[in-house]
C-alpha cells in the first residue's frame, strides 16, 4: 500500500486554539495525520481574526487546514463521553488551554491515560504546567518578556521593541510537533504512551544560543544587553545603511579576510587588534566606519549585496519587507508562499510548511473546515452513533455547527 | 533498564556552528549515538566566547553528548572513513553551504548508494535549490531575507535585530522533527529519504498573519515595524513603569478588566473603542491611560502582580540574569548546569522538550576535538593501532585538548 505521507495512519484529537497548538496540528495534518479538531460551539477565537471575508477568517484558514471539525460543549457529560470514545482509538491528544482547564473537563493526562494507556498527550502553554507563573494567562509576547528575548531586542538606549510576528507561538508549535513524533517513535518501539509539557517560555529561552552561558561562565562580568543594530559580543555583525535600504553583514568566520580585502584594509588581516570576532568587537567602530565608507561609495544596495556576497563570499543580505519576500525569485522558485483556495474565502496566500521530505515533494491539498462541519461524519462513521442520536445531541446543544 | 527514545540509533553529524549542532544535540539527548565529524582544526564556534584555556563554552552548550572525531574530509582516506561510518548509520545531518558535501563525495546521491534506507537532513540558510541557495548564510541573513528584521524596531527608525539565534535554533528543531518523522515513515516500511530544511523558510513561517493580510487586502496592508506597540491591535505593547518595562495585553475579556483596574471604565462605553480594530486606531490614547496608571504604581513587580491577579496577561521584561533568578525558572529547571572538564560547570538553557517518561535531562559532556578518534575507528570500523597512527601522522585525523 502506498503511504500518502510520513504520518499516514496517525490519529490526532486536537483541543487547541489560536496559534501555538493549531500550528502543531497543522504540521501534523500536512504530514498526513488524521486530525479531528474539537471546538466549543462558538468556535476557536481565531475564527474572528483578520482578514475577514464572507464571515470567514484568513487567519483561521492559515493555521487549520486539513483538520476535520467537531463542535461540542465540553461542559456536558455527553460531550466528554464523545471525546473519550475518540481518544480511546487515537494516538495523540494536543491542547493549549491555560493549565487546569483540561482537568475541569475530565480531559487531563490523569484521566486520559486511563482511557488510553498508549496515548501521547501534549500540552502547550505559555509558562508550563507547574511553577508559580503557570496559572496566569499567557500569549506569545508574555513568553517573550519572561524569557529575556524581548529585553534583548531594541536600541541600546531605548525601550525594547516587539517583533511583528508570532515566532514564539509558531516555533513552540514546531517543538511540540518534534516532541510528539519522538514520543510516537518511542511508542512504536514498545515504550508506551507519555505526557509532554511544552511551553513558549522553555522554547524562547532555548534561543539564547550564548547569552546564558556567557553570563554564567564570565562569572557575571558579561551581562547580555540589547544593542540595536550591532551585535554585543562579536564583530562585524550588524545592520548598515546603503542608499535607502539596510543591509545585514556577518563576517565573523573565514570571510573576514575577504571583507578586509574588499575594504582595502589588508593590513587588518594580521593585526592582533582584529585577530578573532571577539577581539574585533573591541574595535568595532573602526570596522563599522570602514564598512559604511565603502557602502557610501557604492550607493546602490543591490549592487553592494552582489559585490559582497556573489563576488567576495561575505555573508550579507538586504533587509526585505514581507511583500518583497513574497515576490523574491528565490522564494517563488522554492514555493515558500503557498496559495490556498478556500471554498468561502477564495484564494489566500500563506507561508508553506518548512519541512520538505524527498518522498513527498508536493504538499497535500488541504482545506480548513467550519465549526462542527464533520459532527455527523465523525459520530456516525467513527463512533457508530445513529442519525437520531446525532439529531438529539444537536437539539440538546451538546454538539453544534456553524458555517464560518 | 529503560530504553531511551533513540537508543540504538546512530547519527553521523557533519554540522558546525548552530543550526546543525543544536539538532544533533537534541538527537543525542534523546539517546542516539552521535558521531560528530569536525575538521582537524576544529569547527568555527570552538573560538567563540566564553573561552577558558582554549575551550569554548559556546561549543559546550551545543555539542554535549556527541562523540567528536576530527577528520580531514578533503582527503580520500577521510572520505573513506566517513563512508564506512555512514554505512552503519541511520541518520546523516549536515549544514554546509549547498555543494560542499558533493565536493567531498558525501552528498545524498552518493550516500544513498551506500545506505539505501538512510535519512539524510541538510540544513542551510536558503535551501538546496533556488537562486540564493549557493550563497553563504547565517541566522541574521535568513532573518533579513524572511522579512523578520524589517519588523523589529521603532517606526521611522532603523531596524534592529534580537540578540539570540532563534533562526538557527528553531530551524534545528524543525530539522529534528523532520528527521523523527522520516524515521517513523521508515519504520512503517517507507524507506529512507532526504530532508531539505532551511532557515529562510522556517523564519518565513513565523509570519502568523502578515502574509495573508498583505495578500487578502490586495496589498493595502503592509506590516511595518511599530516599536513598543502592536501595529494593528490595542492595547498590546511595552509600557514604562518607574524606569523599567512591562508588557501588557488587553484583548477580549482582559480589555474590560484592564480598564477597571486602571480606573478608566469610561473607555468601556466609548463607541470608538468598542472593538479590537477600533481600539487599534486609538493606540496612543489608550497607551497614555495605561501609562498614567503605571505612574501611580510602586514598581514593575507590583503592577504585574495586580494585573495577573485580574487575569490580565502581563509580564515584566526581564534581562538574562533576572530570568535565571526567577522562582518559576528555578522550579521548572529551565536553566541547567552541565559539567565540563575545563570549565567545571556551565549553565545553559534546558532543551525545551519535556517527556513524562524521561523527566531528567541526561548528564552529557561535550567532546574535546577528536577525543573519540581512536574509539570510533577501532570499535566501530575495526581499524588497528597502526592504521590509526598512520592516519594521524598523515594529518587525515587529528586531536587537540580544546
Amino acid at each position: 500500500m502506498t503511504r500518502k505521507h510520513v504520518l499516514d495512519g496517525v490519529k490526532v484529537i486536537d483541543f487547541s486554539h489560536y496559534v501555538a497548538g493549531p500550528h502543531c496540528t497543522r504540521l501534523m495534518a500536512e504530514a498526513g495525520a488524521d486530525v479531528i479538531k474539537i471546538e466549543a460551539l462558538h468556535g476557536d477565537s481565531s475564527r474572528h481574526l483578520p482578514v475577514m471575508k464572507n464571515d470567514r477568517s484568513g487567519y483561521y484558514i492559515q493555521h487549520n487546514r486539513g483538520k476535520r471539525c467537531l463542535g461540542l460543549d465540553l461542559r456536558t457529560q455527553e460531550a466528554q463521553d464523545i471525546c473519550h470514545s475518540l481518544i480511546k482509538d487515537a494516538d495523540v491528544v494536543i491542547e493549549n488551554f491555560t493549565p487546569g482547564v483540561m482537568a475541569k473537563y475530565n480531559m487531563d493526562w490523569a484521566a486520559l491515560s486511563k482511557v488510553n494507556p498508549d496515548l501521547v498527550m501534549c500540552s502547550i502553554s505559555c509558562l508550563g504546567q507547574e511553577g508559580p507563573l503557570a496559572r496566569f494567562p499567557g500569549f506569545d509576547y508574555i513568553g517573550q518578556a519572561y524569557s529575556g528575548v524581548m529585553g534583548m531586542t531594541g536600541q541600546a538606549d531605548g525601550p525594547p521593541a516587539l517583533s511583528g510576528m508570532a515566532f514564539g507561538d509558531i516555533s513552540t508549535g514546531a517543538h511540540a510537533y518534534g516532541a510528539i513524533v519522538s514520543a510516537l517513535f518511542h511508542k512504536a518501539n514498545g515504550g508506551g504512551g507519555q505526557y509532554l509539557d511544552m511551553s513558549l517560555l522553555d522554547c524562547l529561552f532555548s534561543y539564547h544560543e550564548m547569552n546564558v552561558q556567557v553570563y554564567d561562565a564570565s562569572g557575571g562580568a558579561l551581562v547580555p544587553k540589547r544593542s540595536g543594530h550591532q551585535h554585543s559580543f562579536v564583530a562585524p555583525l550588524g545592520l548598515f545603511k546603503c542608499g535607502d535600504r539596510y543591509l545585514i553583514i556577518v563576517a565573523i568566520g573565514p570571510q573576514w579576510v575577504n571583507l578586509c580585502k574588499l575594504l582595502g584594509k589588508e593590513e587588518w588581516i594580521d593585526d592582533p587588534r582584529f585577530a578573532d570576532p571577539v577581539i574585533r568587537n573591541e574595535n568595532r567602530d573602526e570596522i563599522s566606519e570602514a564598512i559604511e565608507g565603502w557602502l557610501a561609495t557604492i550607493g546602490d544596495p543591490d549592487k553592494a549585496v552582489k559585490i559582497l556576497v556573489e563576488d567576495n563570499h561575505v555573508p550579507a543580505a538586504p533587509v526585505l519587507d514581507v511583500p518583497e519576500v513574497m515576490e523574491h525569485p528565490h522564494m517563488v522558485q522554492r514555493g515558500i508562499v503557498q496559495t490556498i483556495d478556500d471554498p468561502k474565502f477564495g484564494k489566500v496566500k500563506i507561508p508553506a510548511s518548512p519541512m520538505r521530505f524527498s518522498e513527498f515533494p508536493e504538499p497535500l491539498n488541504l482545506q480548513a473546515s467550519g465549526i462542527g462541519e464533520h459532527n455527523a461524519q465523525i459520530l456516525m462513521d467513527q463512533l457508530g452513533y445513529s442519525a437520531e442520536k446525532v439529531a438529539e445531541l444537536t437539539g440538546a446543544g451538546v454538539i453544534g455547527s456553524k458555517d464560518t | 533498564m529503560t530504553k531511551k527514545m533513540l537508543d540504538d540509533f546512530t547519527v553521523v553529524d557533519f554540522t558546525h556552528v548552530l543550526a546543525g549542532p543544536h539538532c544533533t544535540k537534541m538527537l543525542a539527548e534523546h539517546g542516539a549515538e552521535v558521531i560528530k565529524i569536525e575538521p582537524t582544526g576544529g569547527e568555527m564556534i570552538r573560538v567563540f566566547p566564553t573561552l577558558k584555556e582554549g575551550r569554548s563554552a559556546h561549543f559546550v552548550q551545543h555539542n554535549i553528548g556527541k562523540k567528536t572525531v576530527a577528520i580531514d574530509i578533503t582527503t580520500p582516506e577521510g572520505q573513506k572513513i566517513c563512508h564506512e561510518l555512514v554505512k552503519q548509520a541511520d541518520v546523516v545531518v549536515e549544514n554546509f553551504a549547498p555543494g560542499v558535501m558533493k565536493k567531498h563525495n558525501l552528498d545524498w546521491d552518493t550516500l544513498r548508494q551506500l545506505k539505501p534506507d538512510l535519512v539524510m537532513c541538510s540544513i542551510s540558510c536558503f535551501g538546496q535549490t533556488g537562486p540564493l541557495s549557493h550563497l553563504p548564510g547565517f541566522d541574521y541573513i535568513g532573518q533579513a531575507y524572511a522579512g523578520i528584521i524589517d519588523l523589529n524596531g521603532e517606526r521611522g527608525r532603523p531596524p534592529v535585530f534580537g540578540e539570540y539565534a532563534f533562526g538557527d535554533l528553531s530551524t534545528s528543531t524543525h530539522a529534528y522533527a523532520a528527521i523523527l518523522t522520516a524515521l517513523i515513515h521508515r519504520m512503517n516500511g517507507g524507506g529512507g529519504q532526504y530532508l531539505d530544511i532551511c532557515l529562510m523558510e522556517v523564519l518565513f513561517s513565523y509570519h502568523e498573519m502578515n502574509v495573508q493580510l498583505f495578500d487578502t487586502t490586495d496589498g493595502e496592508f503592509v506590516c511595518e515595524r511599530s516599536g513598543p506597540s502592536h501595529p494593528l491591535f490595542a492595547p498590546i505593547g511595552i509600557y514604562t513603569c518607574k524606569g523599567r518595562y512591562i508588557f501588557i495585553i488587553g484583548l477580549g475579556h482582559s480589555w474590560d478588566s484592564l480598564m477597571k483596574v486602571i480606573g478608566r471604565e469610561d473607555m468601556l462605553s466609548d463607541p470608538r473603542l468598542a472593538d479590537v480594530s477600533g481600539r487599534g486606531k486609538h493606540t496612543d490614547e489608550i497607551n497614555a491611560a495605561i501609562e498614567a496608571w503605571l505612574d501611580t504604581i510602586e514598581d514593575v513587580e507590583t503592577a504585574v502582580a495586580i494585573l495577573q491577579e485580574k487575569r490580565i496577561p502581563a509580564a515584566p521584561i526581564l534581562t538574562i540574569p533576572q530570568v535565571m533568578e526567577l522562582e518559576h525558572t528555578k522550579e521548572r529547571g529551565m536553566v541547567r548546569t552541565v559539567s565540563d572538564p575545563v570549565f567545571g560547570t556551565v549553565k545553559i538553557p534546558r532543551t525545551p522538550m519535556r517527556f513524562s517518561q524521561f523527566p531528567d535531562s541526561p548528564d552529557l559532556q561535550a567532546g574535546m576535538l577528536g577525543q573519540y578518534n581512536h574509539e570510533v575507528l577501532r570499535e566501530r570500523l575495526g581499524y588497528d593501532e597502526q592504521q590509526i597512527n598512520e592516519l594521524e601522522n598523515t594529518g587525515v585525523i587529528g586531536s587537540k585538548n580544546i
